[in-house]
């Protein structure tokens, strides 16, 4: 039969973001894909280079769209590995409730426009406008809906205001309720279980070998999990489960490493943010919420090389800070997750699948190429 | 030339300005993430915001598009892409552009990958300011667009027509951008 | 720290191992580590020092059995800069070394995908080296280019 060479993206409904694919196509089977980035490059590490160690803050957050705060607490923690900081017992908590909130709200919109790319409009009809109430909480946090500027070194930007746990419990209990609903219409529904089952499937052996992070690694059977490997802000001192195959709970387990599996751990692990954020917002202590600072403008950070890593919706978080000594960074390298999982996992996954499957296959990935490309 | 409207004759000419003054209720956006801005599109395509209460829809082919969203930030790689879709869409066209990245770089201004001022490679009709707009400042740029059709000033897509060359000179000088005596190989 | 001992050289920062090898000596660490449960490659990455004319390549690998992390450093001289390249040992190196050869200009021999990564149609130095000037490169591309004003006489 004869080959064909498709192009997809970035102008297309079924890609994630602003990226393309180039598939080689025997019939209805990709025999090759080649990814091809470089649509969003800002050349951020080049522009952090030439700013201060606290103008950077800004910029950080704009590397990862749907999960900014991640971001800023990689950065703020590099950072305050260099300068030898301990921050409030406060500030862990609120960093920690953030970052959940962050990570439900990524979940969402992951969840969404997975169900949008097999066909089920009314989940990200849904999934979305929940998704806003989260953002919402934040407006009130941080002053703004989607860039927080929220989490700095040393701390956090300001206190909680007394009210906002109250609107986080209302909130939460309400996407609890809202996901028995997302149960019935996605992921207990007879499409997505015909769709889902079996494709796009990474081999277990190999997940460690090519990079795989976070849920999708998860998915394999590993479950490793940065906020219990090396944990950071509040979650050494909070009680919880990585969720991980083959345990799903009460769905059924079928294969590793599939776009089901993957799509549920997604699920469940929304349930287990919102158990991390209760238990937070119970045991949060009063006091500071940012230790005293230096002049921002004056700030010199000592010399060194810092690497800190964040677990974010994605996957593994890394920031790499290297310091000489002076107000402004000597470099400041970003591993974003989808950085191997758009490019090496998705480029080996997409070969042999349908092409009916590539979209699907991509997004179950969640891939965002805001983080390959900085 | 003419249509008939019962039996009243409508010139060519008035016909397609009754045309382009209808077509403001129902404006249909080009599916196409550019920058950042793409992440506060979705909230105003669903059930929050709801978009379509004002005949706004999204369209996945340029073809069948009247708007084009230019969300944040222009690499010069997505420029290329956005000029080959912006000269796919038929006429009338127009573009509303987000965010201060578009305007003058914004935060961006000294990177060496985006371009800063949009204006200069395709026409604008409206600017949304900040970093992110907020939903209801899109759903407000949308509301300025329909008026601007309506008093006949959102005219971008003739302004491109008529400067056509000078466009085309701008581009051609960021995409071939060679600077005398800094190209050796490194 | 288990990567220090392997290594047999090293020291520790900030909680990680940091741990400077020559080039020479390269493959055999990352393979020595890579057996010993070192399985997680987390990123490479290359730090431009101008002031001492050299490139210094971080390899970052993570063990999740012994939760450690180690970079492993190389320098190599600015001049006509190159490297063999690891991609055989961990598939996601070949992007990596990818990017840095788009952007440092580092040779990787071995790596037969070195092909333009970000940037499209480049032509000038790579852009994250230190004696890349992006404001001065901003101002000659970019803010030179005219803006199209409107003849006001002719209107549209």
């Amino acid at each position: 039969m004869k080959e064909y060479e498709l192009f997809i993206g970035p102008q297309h409904p079924g890609i994630t973001g602003n990226m393309m694919y180039h598939l080689w196509v025997d019939g209805d089977t990709v025999t090759k894909a080649e990814c091809n980035v470089g649509c969003l490059h800002r050349g951020f590490e080049r522009l952090m280079e030439s700013r201060l160690w606290m103008q950077n803050i800004p910029l950080v957050c704009r590397i990862c769209v749907p999960e900014p705060d991640v971001n800023e607490a990689a950065y703020s923690m590099a950072v305050e590995q260099l300068m030898d900081w301990e921050i409030p017992e406060r500030a862990k908590y609120i960093r920690t409730i953030v970052l959940e909130l962050a990570r439900i709200a990524a979940y969402l919109m992951a969840i969404g426009s997975y169900a949008g790319s097999i066909g089920i409009y009314t989940i990200p009809q849904w999934s979305l406008g929940d998704r806003d109430y989260i953002l919402d909480i934040f407006e009130q946090l941080t002053g703004a809906r989607i860039y927080h500027i929220y989490i700095w070194p040393g701390g956090v930007r300001w206190d909680m205001p007394a009210g906002l746990p109250k609107l986080i419990e209302k909130t939460l209990s309400y996407i609890e309720k809202r996901l028995e609903l997302y149960d019935d219409v996605l992921f207990e529904n007879r499409i997505f279980f015909d769709r889902a089952i079996g494709v796009g499937k990474i081999p277990c052996d190999k997940a460690i070998e090519w990079g795989v992070s976070g849920p999708n690694l998860r998915a394999c059977g590993y479950g490793y999990d940065v906020r219990k490997l090396e944990p950071y802000a509040a979650y050494d001192e909070i009680d919880f489960d990585i969720v991980s195959y083959p345990d799903l709970g009460k769905f059924d387990t079928h294969e590793a490493g599939d776009v089901y599996t993957r799509m549920l751990i997604r699920r469940l692990e929304i349930e287990q943010s919102i158990a991390i954020i209760r238990q937070a917002l119970k045991k949060m202590p009063e006091g500071e919420h940012i230790l005293k600072h230096p002049n921002w403008l004056r700030w010199k950070v000592p010399a060194g090389y810092a690497f800190a890593r964040v677990e974010s919706s994605k996957g593994e978080f890394g920031y790499f800070v290297v310091s000489d000594g002076e107000l402004k960074p000597v470099r400041v390298h970003v591993r974003g997750p989808s950085y191997t999982h758009g490019i090496n996992v998705a480029e080996r996954l997409l070969k042999g699948a349908n092409i009916a499957d590539v979209s699907q296959i991509l997004f179950s990935l969640d891939i965002c190429p805001p983080d390959i490309e900085r | 030339m003419g249509l008939y409207i019962g039996d009243k004759m409508m010139k060519y000419e008035e016909w397609s300005k009754l045309a382009i003054k209808v077509s403001k209720a129902s404006l249909w956006m080009l599916h196409f993430c550019t920058g950042c801005g793409a992440i506060e599109m979705p909230p105003v395509m669903t059930s929050r915001y709801d978009m379509e209460r004002f005949g706004i829809a999204p369209m996945a082919t340029p073809r069948q598009a009247d708007v084009l969203l230019i969300t944040g930030y222009l690499t010069v790689k997505t420029l290329r892409r956005v000029i080959q879709v912006y000269e796919q869409m038929q006429s009338p066209k127009y573009v509303i552009a987000f965010g201060s990245c578009t305007i003058n770089g914004g935060m961006y201004w000294d990177s060496y990958n985006t371009i800063k001022h949009l204006e200069k490679y395709i026409p604008v009709d409206v600017y949304i300011t900040g970093c992110m707009p907020r939903p209801e400042g899109i759903i407000n740029a949308f509301i300025k667009l329909m008026e601007l059709i309506d008093e006949g000033k959102a005219r971008g897509w003739e302004k491109y027509q008529k400067y056509y060359d000078k466009y085309k000179e701008n581009q051609r000088r960021v995409f071939n951008f060679e600077i005398e005596g800094e190209n050796e190989e490194y | 720290m288990k990567s220090i001992e392997l290594i047999g050289k090293g020291k520790e920062m900030h909680g990680r191992a940091y741990i400077e090898v020559m080039p020479d000596e390269l493959e055999n660490a990352i393979k020595k580590l890579k057996e010993n449960g070192f399985n997680h490659f987390v990123m490479l990455s290359c730090i431009d020092w101008l002031e001492e004319e050299k490139f210094e390549l971080v390899y970052h690998l993570w063990s999740y059995e012994v939760k450690e992390h180690v970079m492993l450093s190389v320098r190599m001289n600015r001049n006509n800069a190159s490297m063999p390249s690891m991609s055989h040992l961990f598939p996601q190196i070949e992007t990596y070394e990818r990017e840095i050869h788009e952007m440092y200009g580092i040779e990787f021999d071995g790596n037969n995908r070195l092909t333009p990564f970000l940037l499209e149609n480049w032509h000038h130095a790579p852009p994250m080296r230190k004696d890349f000037d992006s404001e001065k490169f901003v101002g000659k591309l970019y803010e030179s280019i005219p803006f199209i004003e409107e003849d006001e006489n002719e209107g549209i």
